[in-house]
């Protein structure tokens, strides 16, 4: 009866016939019967895994599709990480109600899937998600790798306009969507109340000049505590953190034709910055308390630190009567307020099992002008997160359900964010270009113009040779 | 009589057995003479080496089809794979040696080989003396000696990454123990991970820290090889601990002291990398950035898989050509042709 269930896939057939073959064996096999079976024991050992992977293969691809983020499904001891699971829980079971093409999450940890192999081998292997999440520092290398399906067709078109140009620029190409922005993340600087009474300084010394912030930075500092904290370990976040400074002094990496221009003014200053920073011992070489900001001004050994708005959330769930500030970054003589907006994506796997159903499912969950859409996207960027909404509407809905209403969040979302400029979308030659001058220049004190000056060099003969879609 | 022949006859084993059963059950006269005739008539029946082959093929055959799957396949198709130019999204074009050509022309490539080849020379000899004079103490037989063999090969069996962690708090600028040990002598304290002149020094600290344990396990194994007879006959003789250990320890270590050198080296030029990625990512500017961890921050970050199987390549070369200048220098762990 066995042999019926198993040959139902073209696969599985020779196994059921194998079994099928050794019931009406003899009692007593001959030497050559046995050694016959034997044999075809071993390769039907050797040959399982084959069998075995292409019947996997085929039911999966009738299977719900996957779904890779970093957020759900978990359980954690932080009440704001089980809110986020829970939203993309809800969002998928709400999909999975209604649409015959079902959808599963995989939960990958924040930091495999953010700087590790996994996302990038599964790709390399035809094994990719069929939606996932994508940073703007990913963008390109998944849309000149013909990975992203395009969204729009799946849109409304007033949903396009209603999000902000800053943050879906960014995630278009030709006019065309290919990524949904769910949140926008601008930086400031946090810093310790406490820590800054005990100096005698209080909301009166907030600096807004990079002098004043190395000043004050030099009065918090001590052997055990530091005055300003920024990201010192290479990567796309310290990257992230340092574009706003030179951005404040009107450089860039790339102008708005895209040709280089790291070997200028306003990127030197930047670097020097940090330089300085470090040299004079206020920003230590590594982040304290294993770069938990929360933890150092718990502990009080760091006094500011540049961050992002995403630590609201952390201060509400684990120290909400702590006394914290923030304030926009400071900037150079001459220069004006810029911060880095960040945030993270939908999108879908144009070489996915159904990638019309996964484009559709990034549009059904955050690209349309449906109330049940604005809300849930309300949701996300004030109860799950503390976010700024990418859209206008969005935004709106949150300030309607008391979402800004605390003071911080009111300042992030009317000082902090209205001077933002989205993440750049630079792919990795350039981000590693500038990441070896930030480093140079910071911990191995080299000069700022010898850095600057390999850097554009590096960055022209990428440019030169480059091809795939506008790198800004 | 053939050989064959005479082996199964003189052979008792379970092969000869069946043969003389077989032989006997043919009944008849003159079985003997019958019994010779009939393995002649049977010249596939193979001799005991042959059949010793054959078990040893078998024994073997395990092992050796998960080297050829698991190592040697995937060597040939990285060696194949660093002549294209692979997107990891699935596309391939071939370039020839071009991803060769980029190599020699990539400043970070030439770092790192620097990098790596420091911390090779730094950490070979460091971890042998340590692993060595390990080695030598735990052999003393003193009271509680098995507690220290203990403790001392415990890091080894910790995760690379537990280590990191751990020593990553030891080691932070402002409340790290290590700092606050320097702090309370009255030192200034360093930033152990975050400058470029001593990070590298420090990764090779930690990695000595977790390999010394088992290396000082194959001293040991070693020098309880020698025979105690030689030490007595040198106290007799009156030679101190130094001579006793120049002259009777270091030759007759010669085999071990090769096995952990060549060992040693090999994991310090293709390892490394966990800990690496634990406690600085390559950093700080690019201090910590080790030939391996370059390859993979080409392949996995980059999505360079082309040119990180290039560069995975060169990498392969220099540890084979380190592994045979071993081998000559020490003659093959002898050192010396007299030995």
């Amino acid at each position: 009866m066995l042999q019926h269930g198993i040959g139902t896939g073209p696969g599985c057939a020779p196994a059921a016939s194998a079994g099928a073959g050794t019931q009406h064996a003899p009692a007593r096999p001959s030497r050559r019967r046995v050694l016959g079976q034997a044999a075809a024991a071993g390769a039907a050992a050797v040959g399982a895994p084959a069998l075995l992977t292409g019947c996997g293969t085929a039911s999966a691809k009738d299977g719900p599709l996957k779904f890779w983020n970093f957020y759900a499904p978990q359980h954690s001891d932080d009440p704001s990480l089980n809110a986020q699971s829970k939203w993309f829980t809800d969002l998928v079971e709400k999909w999975n109600r209604t649409h015959e093409q079902q959808i599963e999450l995989l939960y990958i940890p924040p930091k495999a899937y953010q700087t590790g192999s996994k996302l990038p081998t599964a790709f390399a292997a035809g094994a990719g998600p069929d939606i996932f999440l994508v940073s703007p520092g990913d963008f390109l290398r998944y849309y000149n790798g013909g990975i992203l399906e395009e969204l729009t067709p799946h849109m409304d078109s007033e949903a396009v306009k209603d999000y902000y140009p800053s943050q879906i620029a960014s995630r278009m190409v030709d006019g065309k969507v290919y990524a949904l922005p769910m949140e926008v993340e601008p930086l400031a600087v946090f810093y310790d109340i406490p820590t800054w009474e005990k100096k005698g300084l209080s909301e009166g010394d907030i600096p807004t000049s990079w002098d004043q912030l190395l000043d004050v930075g030099q009065k918090l500092a001590t052997s055990s505590r530091a005055g300003l904290v920024t990201e010192t370990a290479p990567g796309y976040l310290q990257n992230f953190l340092w574009y706003p400074w030179m951005w404040q002094g009107g450089g860039n990496v790339l102008d708005e034709h895209g040709k280089p221009n790291v070997d200028t003014k306003g990127v030197r200053q930047a670097l020097k910055l940090w330089q300085d920073a470090v040299r004079t011992g206020i920003t230590p070489r590594t982040p304290p308390a294993a770069d938990d900001l929360l933890g150092a001004f718990k502990s009080g050994v760091a006094a500011m630190w540049v961050s992002g708005i995403w630590q609201v959330s952390s201060f509400k769930a684990f120290a909400p009567k702590h006394k914290y500030g923030v304030f926009k970054l400071p900037t150079p003589k001459g220069g004006r307020y810029v911060t880095a907006l960040g945030g993270w994506s939908f999108c879908a796997n144009k070489q996915g099992r159904n990638p019309k159903a996964a484009a559709e499912f990034c549009a059904w969950a955050l690209g349309t002008m449906e109330d049940a859409c604005i809300d849930r996207m309300t949701d996300w960027c004030i109860k799950a997160k503390s976010d700024i909404a990418p859209r206008k509407s969005v935004l709106k809905r949150g300030e309607q359900r008391g979402g800004y209403d605390s003071h911080i969040m009111r300042y992030f979302k009317d000082e902090v964010f209205p001077g933002g400029r989205a993440e750049p979308r630079y792919p990795p030659v350039i981000y590693k270009a500038m990441s070896d001058a930030i480093q140079g220049a910071m911990l191995a004190g080299r000069p700022v113009e010898g850095e600057t000056a390999r850097a554009q060099a590096s960055v022209e003969a990428y440019v030169k040779s480059y091809k795939g879609a506008s790198l800004v | 009589m053939t050989d064959t022949a005479a082996e199964a006859t003189r052979e008792p084993g379970p092969g000869g057995a069946s043969g003389a059963s077989s032989t006997a059950n043919s009944g008849g006269t003159g079985a003997s003479s019958r019994g010779r005739t009939g393995r002649r008539d049977r010249p596939n029946r193979m001799s005991r080496k042959h059949r010793e082959w054959l078990a040893a093929g078998l024994f073997l055959a395990p092992d050796g089809l998960g080297l050829l799957l698991f190592v040697a396949v995937p060597m040939v198709l990285s060696v194949v794979l660093s002549f294209f130019q692979v997107s990891g999204f699935g596309s391939y074009e071939f370039i020839g040696f071009g991803n060769y050509e980029r190599m020699l022309n990539d400043p970070l490539f030439w770092q790192s080989m620097k990098t790596t080849g420091i911390y090779v020379v730094v950490l070979v000899p460091v971890l042998f003396v340590v692993s060595l004079g390990l080695g030598l103490l735990v052999k003393q037989k003193l009271p509680g000696m098995a507690v220290y063999r203990t403790v001392f090969f415990l890091p080894y069996v910790i995760s690379l990454v537990v280590v990191g962690l751990l020593w990553q708090f030891m080691l932070d600028d402002q409340v790290g123990v290590v700092n606050k040990a320097f702090r309370a002598v009255g030192l200034k304290g360093e930033s152990w991970l975050g400058d470029p002149s001593i990070a590298l020094f420090s990764v090779i600290a930690i990695f000595i820290w977790v390999m010394m344990g088992y290396y000082m396990i194959i001293f040991l194994a070693g020098l309880q090889e020698i025979p105690q007879e030689l030490y007595e006959a040198a106290r007799i003789d009156g030679a101190g601990p130094w001579k006793q250990f120049r002259n009777i320890t270091w030759p007759l270590l010669r085999p071990t002291s090769f096995f952990v050198l060549l060992m040693s080296t090999v994991a310090a030029i293709t390892g490394g990398f966990e800990l690496i990625y634990v406690l600085t990512q390559g950093g700080p500017a690019n201090a910590t950035s080790l030939a391996i961890f370059y390859i993979y921050q080409q392949a996995f970050v980059f999505g360079e898989y082309g040119y990180a199987a290039a560069m995975g390549t060169a990498l392969v070369l220099v540890m084979i050509v380190c592994s045979l200048a071993i081998f000559k220098i020490t003659k093959g762990g002898r050192f010396d042709d007299g030995e």
